[in-house]
């Protein structure tokens, strides 16, 4: 299968801090892409230059075979490729409901049919039952899971997640997990933030490590566990 | 027409209890005029139906959309300066002028949406107002064009006629007030129409999170242009219908930023982002305003005992309270600000859900 997004040597510049520098990788159609990495490794950079939040300083991202530097967030999303949000975003005055109807009107115009692809999307997520609560009123755990039920709505064939294990307990953690292997069956590809070690190689098929900004290292998660300069840079720092 | 029904209501579609107040509501203000002939009742309600439009123009941009205007004395000022021009400097009637101020407004929108769009928060709110001040000042300075500060006075108003029957001559309040009764409906409408659409969808999503927004796929710089020129075209409306029914512009009464503040006060008192939030406020500011201005509240409080006319507090308060506008206003959005920040409406709906509750 042909790789559905390409990066390469992708930078990314805050005043002399390079939060990305020269990163290149390829990510193959259908499988899950574990990104990991200390804390300000330059993770979420990366989301946001592929997601077209900013434009990289230098390189270039390439989706479905198409060159992405300067698009605009809207059209990177209508192609196909949606993000969640690690300090998630919800639309707070709004219902449940609203908001990943606001996903599913990416791909319609009719409110109506916007709403069945909402609340199917809820129930994925099983966030049905709170269809009508305000979002800013939903604990975290549950605003985690409306981020996900909104860009699904969005209908994506790439599917960027940003640590949406981060602050859920275990249950809920393995719901995710479930949820994102589930979406995988679908065939939509995701790249997927992760900070919890156990989950990221339990779902990933590859890995890239991120460490001050630079690719550390690339493998399956095998490789990566057996990887001494990961181990050092990474693992060595939590054990 | 069910279909029409469902998109005006609510989510769940309209409810009869709804559609009932609806008639009951219209066919009251359309009745009015025929058992009340009193020219300053007839006045009041004309200035509450230009309250409403000016609130639910605004509302469409800073209540929906979240970019706070404090510009739309421009939008107001161009179409009533745009009406009375052609009425008075080319015999073109009001009734046609106005929609060539609304399209002359679209395009001024256009190029202050072009400016102002490229910043958010209080940096949009500081462009809007100073564009609007740009319009003034070109106003006082372009005398040929506008007749500067002397302003404009319009002689007389061509009598409405289909055909050879005159429909109305325009020297009663009662043209005026079925005039300004119909663009507040057309204003609650098309913000229901709004409402239910995926425009406001789009818009309302706009405001609570503009990046979160544009990764769904939102384009920001289509749709937040769009509510400009619905609110500023609607806006027009309202400041066309004003300059014929006073009948005299000046730079001062028409572009000032007094009406662009005025203007965001009619929906933060009655309540941001709601369809009715303008038309409460209306309620409140229209006769408050009236009041200070006829010096209601001074004889009131020498009616109540709370003090005497002839003490040296009485002198005081009926010397001053007459021009305390901007101070009474100011304690009024303070209260509202502080005690309800949803506005009167959505404080009145949390006291009856409350209340509800209290009852189950
Ligand atoms: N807008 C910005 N302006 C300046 N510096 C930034 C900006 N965004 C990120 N940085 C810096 O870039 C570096 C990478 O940050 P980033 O958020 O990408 O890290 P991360 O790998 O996602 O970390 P975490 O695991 O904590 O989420 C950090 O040093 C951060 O302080
Ligand atoms: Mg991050």
């Amino acid at each position: 299968m042909g790789a559905i997004l390409e990066i390469k040597h992708v930078s990314k510049f805050f005043g002399g801090l390079a939060a990305n520098s020269d990163v290149s990788f390829e990510l193959a159609e259908g499988m899950i892409m574990g990104l990991i990495g200390p804390n300000g490794a330059g993770k979420t950079t990366l989301f946001n230059c592929i997601t077209g939040y900013y434009p990289p300083s230098r390189g270039e991202v390439i989706f479905k075979g198409r060159k992405m530097n300067g698009l605009e967030p809207n059209k990177v999303c209508k192609l196909g490729m949606a993000r969640t949000w690690q300090k998630v975003r919800p639309l707070a005055k709004m219902s449940v409901l609203d908001n990943v109807m606001v996903g599913a009107l990416c791909r319609t115009n009719s409110l109506k049919v916007a709403r069945d692809i909402a609340l199917e999307q809820l129930k994925v997520v099983r966030l049905d039952r709170k269809a009508d609560f305000l979002a800013g009123g939903l604990p975290i755990g549950e605003r985690k899971k409306l981020e996900v039920a909104r860009v699904l709505a969005t209908r994506p064939q790439l599917l960027l997640l940003d640590e949406v294990m981060g602050g859920l307990n275990p249950a809920e953690s393995e719901e995710i997990i479930q949820l994102i292997l589930d979406i995988k069956k679908h065939g939509i590809t995701q790249m997927v933030i992760e900070h919890d070690m156990k989950a990221i190689m339990r779902i990933s098929d590859r890995i890239v490590v991120l460490n001050s900004g630079e690719k550390l290292a690339e493998g399956s998660p095998e490789e990566i566990v057996a990887n001494q300069a990961v181990v050092e840079a990474y693992l060595g720092s939590e054990h | 027409m069910k279909t029409i029904l469902n998109k005006l209501g609510n989510n769940r579609g309209f409810s009869p209890v709804a559609i009932s107040l609806w008639i009951a509501a219209l066919a009251g203000l359309a009745l009015f005029p025929q058992f009340v002939d009193n020219p300053y009742a007839l006045h009041v309600m004309i200035l509450f139906f230009l309250s409403t439009i000016m609130g639910e123009s605004w509302n469409i941009l800073g209540g929906y959309t979240g970019q706070y205007s404090v510009g739309h004395a421009a939008y107001f000022g161009v179409g009533a300066y745009t009406t009375m021009m052609l009425m008075q400097y080319r015999q073109i009637p009001p009734w046609l002028g106005m929609w060539a101020g609304v399209a002359v407004v679209m395009v001024v929108a256009l190029v202050i949406g072009s400016i102002c769009f490229r910043l958010r928060g209080p940096y949009f709110v500081l462009a809007s107002i100073a564009v609007a001040e740009i319009m003034r000042l070109c106003a006082v300075n372009l005398k040929d064009l506008t007749n500067g500060a002397e302003g404009i006075l319009a002689t007389e108003i061509p009598p409405f006629k289909i055909g050879a029957t005159v429909v109305t001559d325009f020297l009663s309040k009662v043209p005026f007030y079925y005039i300004g009764l119909s663009f507040a409906v057309l204003t609650i409408v098309a913000t229901m129409l709004v409402q239910h659409s995926k425009l406001g969808y789009y818009f309302q999503a706009i405001r609570e999170d503009q990046d979160a927004a544009h990764a769904l796929g939102i384009s920001l710089s289509f749709h937040k242009n769009v509510a400009l020129l619905l609110s500023a075209g609607f806006t027009s409306l309202a400041g066309s219908f004003y300059a014929i029914y006073v009948g005299f512009i000046d730079p001062p009464t028409v572009l000032a930023l007094d009406i662009s503040v005025q203007i965001v006060l009619i929906c933060i008192i009655g309540g941001i982002g709601t369809i009715y939030g303008p038309v409460v406020g209306s309620l409140v500011l229209v006769p408050l305003s009236e009041a200070l201005r006829s010096n209601l509240i001074a004889q009131g409080i020498f009616k109540l005992g709370l003090a005497s006319e002839e003490s040296g507090v009485g002198v005081f308060l009926k010397e001053n309270l007459a021009h305390a506008h901007a101070l009474i206003y100011g304690i009024l959005v303070v209260v509202v600000i502080l005690f309800m920040p949803d506005g009167v409406l959505g404080f009145a709906r949390k006291l009856f859900t409350a209340r509800n509750r209290g009852n189950a």
